[in-house]
């Protein structure tokens, strides 16, 4: 079971640089945190737009959830972690 | 294909403007919560125990002395019932919150200094807004702390490189002269008659400055925290400053805090008490939600509105009307928030510069 605050967590997932979907952190979040449903993935999803918004996270690539694998027809991102993102994560308050 | 693209395009720009929506909506809700607070926040003086407790300590130590020392009181009490709202409000929203308040709690020890530290900030401004509704009166009060962004926007803009475009600076400057108006036109007249009161301009000088700063220290540490455990956090660590430390050293200095505080326990004052910690909690609630979706400086200056509100409110309920200085400040108010609501969302994808 996740002991880290989310943000902070999806952060670390981030670390190793590689680019993920919003909804590949979805389901990984889902298992570690014991997390279900449509509610639960809006808050994890909102988790995201946040630390994208505050420059952590770059919005790498967006495509039309034409099949629903998340939310259908809305739109799914493909983030990964920023320069910033990488200082905050390695910094004080991620450790 | 070239069908994939636009559709792909139109559903981008929907995601987008839908963001900038809630951000804007979020952050007017919070104006309208904020302004209704000036409502108990007026009508708790005139309860007991605070009005006899006003006159008591009035007797040994004047006037001014009493008005403060019954603003810390009504500051710490207003500070705890927050505290309630906000917990109810993570119950309400899942288990899921109630157990990232904990992990926040628990895991963050080194970063919650940012939230410990947005909960002096926000301590000094609550009192200091409570000084000005003792001292002036809710509507002074209300819009004395509308200059906020500025401090806001320029400790964001040169702590974390926030960036501001050139239609919110304007809207932001709009804003403030309005506030300007309507502070500069009561002191005005009170230096006219000769009788200023500076305890509450002081206030009405501590509520700007701190909640200014308080948004920049809270947009620091939300960077990694959600806002719901965040600002919980915060008002648990106000809480924890008035009550374990300036109650206490208050008492020891033989002002009668505990005792008139035990008295507060009478259902209406509860009541009024209750609805003070609702509107406020909730307004930090909304104004937190609304930073990550359209910036600090943005958030505050719609949240600004909250200074016309409490206007509005005031004249409707204690019938206190406004002169003119308040009402052209108001309109400034309402233009220069305008000025921001009307931006094209264009190029606010990212709100903070690489």
């Amino acid at each position: 079971m996740g002991e880290r605050p989310l943000k902070i967590r999806i952060l670390e997932i981030f670390k190793d640089g590689q680019p993920r979907w919003n909804y590949e952190i979805v389901d990984m979040i889902f298992k570690e945190y014991g997390m279900t449903g449509n509610y639960d993935r809006d808050l994890i999803n909102f988790d995201l737009i946040e630390l994208a918004s505050g420059g952590m996270l770059s919005d790498l690539e967006q495509k039309v959830d034409a099949k629903g694998v998340y939310k259908k027809d809305f739109l799914l991102h493909k983030y990964v972690i920023t320069d910033f993102g990488k200082e905050k994560a390695d910094g004080a308050c991620a450790n | 294909m070239v069908e994939n693209v636009v559709s792909l395009d139109e559903i981008r720009s929907k995601e987008r403007s839908r963001k900038i929506k809630y951000g804007y909506m979020w952050a007017l809700f919070c104006a309208v919560f904020w302004g209704i607070w000036y409502l108990p926040g007026t009508a708790i003086w005139v309860l007991n125990p605070f009005d006899e407790m006003s006159v008591a300590i009035a007797a040994t130590h004047g006037d001014s002395m009493s008005l403060v020392i019954v603003a810390v009181l009504i500051t710490a009490l207003n500070a705890l019932t927050c505290v309630i709202a906000l917990l109810f409000w993570n119950a309400v929203l899942g288990k899921h919150k109630l157990k990232e308040l904990k992990r926040t709690i628990l895991d963050f020890k080194k970063c919650s200094k940012w939230f410990f530290l947005a909960g002096i900030c926000g301590m000094a401004a609550v009192f200091g807004s409570y000084l000005a509704m003792g001292f002036i009166g809710a509507a002074f009060s209300a819009v004395a702390g509308l200059l906020y962004p500025v401090i806001g926007s320029i400790v964001a803009r040169l702590w974390y490189r926030e960036k501001i475009s050139r239609r919110a600076a304007a809207g932001i400057i709009v804003i403030v002269a309005g506030g300007i108006s309507i502070y500069a036109g009561g002191l005005v007249t009170e230096l006219a008659t000769g009788s200023v009161q500076w305890f509450g301009y002081l206030g009405g000088l501590m509520a700007a400055v701190s909640w200014g700063l308080e948004g920049a220290v809270a947009g620091k540490g939300l960077d990694l925290a959600e806002p719901d455990s965040a600002l919980t956090i915060r008002f648990i660590a106000e809480a924890g400053y008035w009550w374990i430390i300036v109650i206490p050293i208050l008492s020891l200095l033989g002002f009668p805090m505990i005792h008139y505080a035990l008295q507060a326990f009478d259902p209406l004052v509860i009541l009024v008490l209750m609805f003070a910690g609702i509107t406020f909690g909730f307004c930090y609630v909304t104004w937190y939600k609304s930073f990550p979706l359209i910036g600090v400086g943005r958030g505050q200056g719609i949240g600004n509105l909250y200074g016309l509100c409490a206007v509005i409110f005031v004249f409707l309920f204690f019938g206190t009307s406004p002169g003119w200085a308040i009402i052209i400040g108001g309109i400034l108010c309402v233009a220069g928030s305008f000025l921001m609501f009307t931006e094209s969302t264009d190029g606010m994808s990212s709100l903070r510069g690489d």
